[in-house]
């Protein structure tokens, strides 16, 4: 297991590597002006140049490449264009919002999905496999920013059971930041629900089809240690391996979501530095997010090489 | 008219101010406008009331007061038109205490000298103050300057500071803090003061005198160092440009900022040392919001107070809402179609007059503001101003004549690209505009931009740099906010070698006006002056400009005493819960 561990985390460097290479690449290039970003467009030119010289975006783009790099261990990527703020100081707070809505959509659906997931391939062609299916199905193909603004609508401004933005006010504590947190919450397991329910269900139709299943059964295990010990095993290693790579999607891709709920995560904050040619903190957000996605397949990959040692032997091999 | 009273009055101004009450007591301006004009020339509220008194005060125009709804103002709308500033009269004394939530866009750096948008505009007032601040007739009013004066000529402004004023820190504030604050605006160029004042106009002998040596007459001076000129706010000596509130709190100002993030929102917690006594509500809490439509959501979901600003497209449900006060302020903002007049398909002023001549204003108003707002004649004087021709002719759409303007100057199958920001109502505008303009025989293609690049690359590219702004596109919608006084409009945009003037606009004859306007002090005068720029501008055709379109605020009838301006300053001294 550590010789496999060590395998993963090297190539998570050299992963990293190509991401900030790439994104190096991308931010060159746009045309941009940093100096005009940061002096505004009625600025004197010899202001504007004062603030090029300043941030080195004059120098040759090998030491600009050679900063970047250098950034990405000391983590100190400078101050933002538009806000003039340190980028450390943006980025920590949107990833800790990022990271508690994730964290609790997760809560939220992963244990329901997976047993809803379960339930139906147990009682394969029932009614409520049927339902579980096709609710999935509905579920999971609306986008989460429409299932948002149904859900705001709806329970937050017509009923007024739950907050309609997403933020607490500052200084809040867990349950009340928890409770403001609900909606955006909810329209994602709208839609991860279906996804990861169906992927279990495959799965352990699989595992219970499955020989080794079958043998155990007729061992005359009991039902509870067969699901346990030889079917959710063997079924849960494609439903882990996706929620590994939708964690990384959840801390960045949501953006429409976190709009409609005015919930400034990372999403919004690459959007808007996307917007703003707001580099650096463009650069050091996509490399975070390229951490966060490298790490959280690490530890799929770890799950199922626990759940499953042929897996971590194949990848030594 | 009360003569006997109306001669000590008289007896007691000088040339400058006599005029103005002469202008009013022979009916040469309204009401309204003589309280507006004699706020920017700094006559007292007293003096102001015993003028209208003498006068008999019997126009047909309502209180100036802005208590009640007028004009076509909604039921459910508290104020105003005709002023610059939506307020709200003294509805009693409100329960002390509380925090009043407001829903506002992001905003960019919190640098008061270099900021640019609304946002930011909208803290940076709650920290620091202007010479000249709102008054609670929506018009300018002592703020750091108890009084101003100008010299005959109107070159040399006199401002009385206040005294006993003291920065959060609890150091003095003096005549020092004016001149440097000046000098850094100067140097910036960010504030419409280029030509109005150089580097160390301000004589600083009396720490509490503020003598401003103009660089030529200005009758509007003091409306120019007033918050409806955002970058003006006053901040230390040693506050140097580039230096944010964020990261350096400070000013003079009721509210000091006690946390600030970027992403999310800030909190002002009362000033308890304010000059102008203790504020009802402890607390002001800004949320930011990248959306308008979630912003909506929030204030009728009830998770905000307050909104700066909000939109007829898209607000509607709130203009009907009775626990929704609207708070609707005349203002100048408006839309230019900026022309190339210098070279290309619309050097030839026929062209431009064709493609005016085909608005559709009234529908452009109706459909884009619910007729909020007034028609515009292609020139910058707003209709509500106390020197507005109203001689000047409007210009009507007539397609007929568009297409014999364009078919005498000899030219046809005119295709350009009118270049706009993806802001607000601009995208529908522009869809309007196109469509009248193709019954003249003008293909209008529309490329929509970014806000972030489209002031850089479409309407004043940096290079090249002389003359500014040589780099524009053909054609293009630009927008402008409020301002007291045209003047900025003239000197950036029109002006011969103006900073904005992307229609590369020149005419002696308009420049000359224009410094002839300047340099009025007197309603005649400037009234005259202004004839001529809107003759000049109308007939020239270097902007198109439709209408001028109301500023719409407001918040929730649990707060009372909410005032705010055309520029998105909401100011809350006064703001208790109902």
């Amino acid at each position: 297991m550590t010789r496999y561990i060590v395998r993963r985390l090297a190539l998570s460097v050299v992963t990293l590597f190509l991401l900030v290479s790439a994104v190096f690449l991308i931010t060159n290039v746009f045309p941009s002006d940093p100096g005009r970003t940061i002096a505004g467009p009625f600025a004197p030119q010899a202001t504007v140049d004062q603030i090029n010289e300043t941030l080195g975006t004059n120098d040759p783009k090998l030491d600009q490449y050679g900063r970047l790099l250098k950034s990405v261990v000391t983590f100190d990527y400078g101050d933002s264009y538009q806000l003039r703020q340190p980028v450390t100081d943006l980025l920590r707070p949107a990833l800790g919002r990022s990271a508690k809505l994730v964290v609790f959509a997760l809560v939220l659906t992963v244990p329901l999905a997976i047993v809803a997931g379960m339930y139906a391939a147990r009682r394969r062609n029932s009614f409520a496999d049927r339902a579980i299916v096709t609710l999935g199905v509905a579920s999971s193909s609306i986008p989460e920013f429409v299932s948002g603004v149904i859900l705001q609508y709806l329970i937050a401004v017509q009923l007024g059971w739950f907050e309609p933005l997403a933020l607490a006010p500052r200084g809040s504590n867990l349950i009340t930041q928890l409770r403001y947190l609900t909606l955006p919450a909810l329209a994602l397991v709208v839609v991860y629900f279906g996804y990861i329910a169906r992927m279990t269900r495959a799965g352990t139709i699989n595992a219970l089809d499955a020989d080794y299943t079958r043998t155990a059964v007729m061992k005359g295990l009991p039902t509870g240690r067969v699901m346990r010990r030889h079917v959710m095993r063997n079924a849960l290693q494609p439903t882990v391996s996706v929620i590994g790579i939708q964690v990384g999607y959840l801390f960045s891709g949501i953006i429409g979501l976190e709009r409609i709920f005015n919930y400034p995560g990372l999403g919004l904050l690459i959007f808007n530095a996307v917007r703003a040619k707001d580099f650096p903190l463009l650069s050091a957000a996509v490399i975070v997010v390229g951490i966060i996605y490298m790490l959280c397949t690490l530890i799929a990959d770890l799950v199922i090489a626990w759940m499953n040692p042929r897996a971590r032997l194949e990848a030594v091999r | 008219m009360d003569w006997k009273r109306f001669d000590r009055v008289r007896r007691d101004v000088g040339p400058v101010h006599l005029d103005l009450v002469e202008s009013y007591a022979q009916g040469r301006i309204t009401r309204r406008q003589f309280a507006r004009r004699a706020a920017v020339l700094g006559l007292s509220l007293p003096f102001v009331s015993t003028v209208i008194a003498a006068c008999g005060g019997d126009d047909d125009e309502t209180s100036s007061s802005g208590t009640g709804a007028t004009g076509t103002s909604p039921p459910g709308t508290a104020a105003t038109t005709g002023s610059a500033a939506g307020t709200e009269g003294t509805a009693g004394a409100g329960t002390p205490g509380g925090t009043i939530r407001i829903g506002a866009q992001v905003p960019g750096a919190l640098d008061p000298i270099q900021m640019q948008d609304l946002g930011a505009y909208g803290l940076i007032a709650q920290s620091f103050e202007f010479l000249a601040t709102l008054g609670d007739d929506g018009m300018i009013a002592p703020g750091l300057a108890e009084s101003w004066e100008p010299n005959e000529t109107g070159d040399v402004w006199t401002f009385q500071l206040r005294e006993g004023v003291k920065w959060h820190d609890g150091t003095d504030f003096t005549s020092a803090d004016v001149a440097a604050t000046m000098d850094r605006l100067v140097e910036a160029q960010n504030s419409g003061l280029s030509g109005v004042i150089e580097s160390g106009a301000v004589d600083t002998t009396d720490p509490l005198v503020a003598v401003f040596n103009l660089a030529a007459p200005n009758g509007n001076f003091p409306a120019l160092v007033s918050l409806f000129n955002a970058q003006t706010a006053i901040t230390p000596a040693s506050y140097e440009t580039g230096t944010t509130l964020d990261a350096t709190p400070a000013g003079t100002g009721a509210w000091i900022l006690d946390s600030f993030d970027a992403a999310t929102g800030c909190t002002f917690v009362r000033n308890e040392a304010w000059w102008g006594g203790a504020t009802p509500l402890d607390t002001v809490e800004f949320s930011f919001f990248d959306d308008l439509g979630t912003m909506l959501t929030g204030m009728t979901g009830g998770a905000v107070d307050a909104l700066v600003q909000f939109s007829v497209i898209g607000g509607d449900a709130l203009l009907n809402d009775p626990n929704f006060n609207v708070l609707e302020i005349q203002s100048a903002t408006h839309r230019q179609i900026w022309m190339k007049s210098d070279s290309g398909q619309f050097a030839d002023k026929a062209v431009r007059q064709a493609l005016a001549l085909t608005f559709n204003r009234e529908q452009m108003l109706e459909t884009l503001f619910r007729g909020r707002g007034n028609i515009g004649n292609d020139h910058v004087i707003a209709p509500f101003l106390p020197y507005f021709d109203e001689s000047v002719p409007q210009r009507e759409r007539n397609v007929e004549q568009a297409r014999q303007l364009l078919s005498d100057a000899g030219v046809e199958g005119i295709q350009a690209t009118l270049q706009i920001p993806n802001l607000q109502e601009i995208p529908e505008l522009a869809q309007l505009i196109a469509a009248g303009a193709a019954e003249a025989g003008i293909t209008l293609e529309i490329a929509q931009e970014s806000t972030e690049t489209f002031y850089g690359s479409q309407w004043c590219p940096a290079e090249p740099a002389d003359p500014p702004c040589s780099g524009a596109a053909e054609i293009g919608i630009v927008d402008y906010g409020d301002r007291p006084t045209p003047d900025i409009y003239c000197n950036a945009a029109l002006k011969t070698g103006g900073v904005w003037n992307s229609s590369q606009y020149s005419n002696p004859e308009f420049d000359a006006a224009f410094v002839e306007f300047q340099g009025s002090v007197g309603v005649d005068a400037q009234k005259a002056a202004c004839n001529k720029i809107q003759t000049i501008l109308n007939e020239d055709t270097p902007i198109g400009m439709p209408f001028f379109y109301n500023f719409l605020s407001g918040h929730s009838n649990a707060f009372q005493d909410v005032n705010v301006t055309a520029i998105g300053q909401m100011f809350l001294q006064k703001a208790s819960q109902a």
